[in-house]
């Protein structure tokens, strides 16, 4: 994961995806102007990956409404996208906020952050058999709220750990632990 | 198995272990055979972490999307009124997609046969600056083609006539462009491609009169 900014998480592109980000710069002008099949375009775009941020931090049943709830809240915001970045890397930003400010509702906030490797039990003691089958996406789904979100942020979306600390509303020292435990859990999920 | 190390093993891999700790922490590592393949395996995480394939939502979202923004599914613009603005990234970001495009969009218009592109006439009468093509799906962007006109033309005497040639020459070609793309998409109005080339040459000229008129203020 690429950091082009300091303290902003880029979405993962490639020298040849720059002139579509080229394109998508024009769309999101365009749409800050009204055009509804701008919008379209970019939410074709986008869906995939703000979607599987949203399954992977909230998991899949508020999926779907939080990732309308992305896009509505794109479209009332993009009079603020100026273009200095990427619309991906702002609409992803845009994306961790929503989620972050559901976590509420959700029962997912800051009260679950434990700093211990024994929550991670669940996840890690599993019988052999199982885990070496278990898909590595549902591995993660099944981390406890807080590691999931940190690992989340950190080792698929390219956060530091004092930004994650920042939106989560922790300390970088809690975030580097809960990665980790994340990680230990993780790692007997792997293929073989 | 556990050591005094294991839990400094994600620092290590992220690169936050540094100096004497590093020193010490990788003199152990060639010593412990646990801390090698846990060091392995976190390693494995990450790397699977940062591979893993986005996937979309099982449903189209777009039309529940378009509906609570009030839009139609297969909506053409937004009826609510809305700050118009572009940020001269924006704009140069667009010219450059324009210019990878144009090659390709001049064959699929021609391909439509839309419209045959003339050849290009330099006016030799004094160039007005003013040139009004009809925009009826965005009157926003026509009022603000229109301001940035008027105050081209306020600034034009502060320009050599080579200069005021040059831009008028321009927006003429730029013209020529939006109307052909109109033409196109008139026949095939979901054409996602026509509607990009159309939206980039309508804010190539929002640029070319914003330099224009940049140029044209800061010499008077």
């Amino acid at each position: 994961m690429e950091l082009t900014t300091p303290g902003v998480a880029t979405l993962r592109r490639d020298p040849d995806q720059r002139a579509l980000g080229d394109a998508e710069t024009a769309d999101a002008a365009l749409a800050a102007s009204g055009d509804g099949r701008a919008f379209e375009r970019l939410y074709r775009a986008h869906v995939a990956r703000v979607h599987s941020l949203v399954r992977r931090m909230v998991g899949p049943d508020h999926a779907d409404d939080i990732a309308q709830d992305v896009f509505v809240r794109a479209w009332t915001k993009l009079a603020t996208f100026r273009g200095e970045a990427a619309f991906g890397t702002w609409l992803h930003r845009l994306a961790v906020n929503v989620i972050l400010a559901r976590r509420t509702t959700l029962g997912t906030e800051r009260g679950r952050y434990h700093d211990s490797a024994d929550i991670l039990d669940g996840v890690a003691g599993r019988p052999a058999a199982p885990e070496l089958s278990m898909d590595f996406e549902e591995a993660i789904g099944r981390l406890p709220d807080g590691a999931r979100q940190v690992f989340v942020l950190h080792d698929i979306e390219g956060y530091r750990h004092e930004e994650i600390a920042d939106m989560l509303g922790i300390v970088a020292g809690t975030s580097k632990s809960q990665l980790h435990h994340a990680r230990m859990a993780l790692r007997k999920h792997l293929e073989r | 198995m556990t050591d005094q190390w294991t839990d400094r093993l994600s620092e290590y891999l992220d690169g936050e272990l540094a100096g004497t700790e590093r020193t010490a922490f990788e003199a152990h590592l060639a010593s412990c055979d646990a801390c090698r393949t846990t060091l392995d395996e976190l390693r494995r995480v990450v790397t699977n972490a940062r591979a893993l394939d986005d996937r979309p939502p099982a449903a189209d979202l777009w039309p529940a999307v378009a509906a609570r923004i009030g839009l139609s599914a297969r909506s053409q613009a937004r009826p609510m009124a809305r700050r118009f603005s572009f940020s001269v990234p924006q704009l140069a970001a667009a010219s450059v997609v324009l210019a990878l495009l144009s090659g390709g969009a001049a064959w699929l218009l021609g391909r439509r046969g839309a419209v045959a592109t003339p050849p290009l006439v330099v006016s030799e009468r004094t160039p007005t600056l003013l040139n009004a093509v009809v925009y009826p799906g965005d009157a926003r962007y026509a009022a603000q083609v229109a301001d940035l006109e008027r105050a081209l033309a306020r600034g034009r005497g502060q320009l050599d006539t080579a200069t005021v040639r040059v831009i008028e020459r321009n927006l003429r070609i730029i013209d020529r462009a939006i109307r052909n793309a109109q033409s196109a998409l008139a026949a095939d109005p979901a054409n996602s491609y026509l509607n990009l080339h159309l939206a980039q040459e309508m804010r190539r000229k929002l640029e070319l009169l914003r330099q224009a008129a940049t140029l044209a203020g800061a010499r008077s």
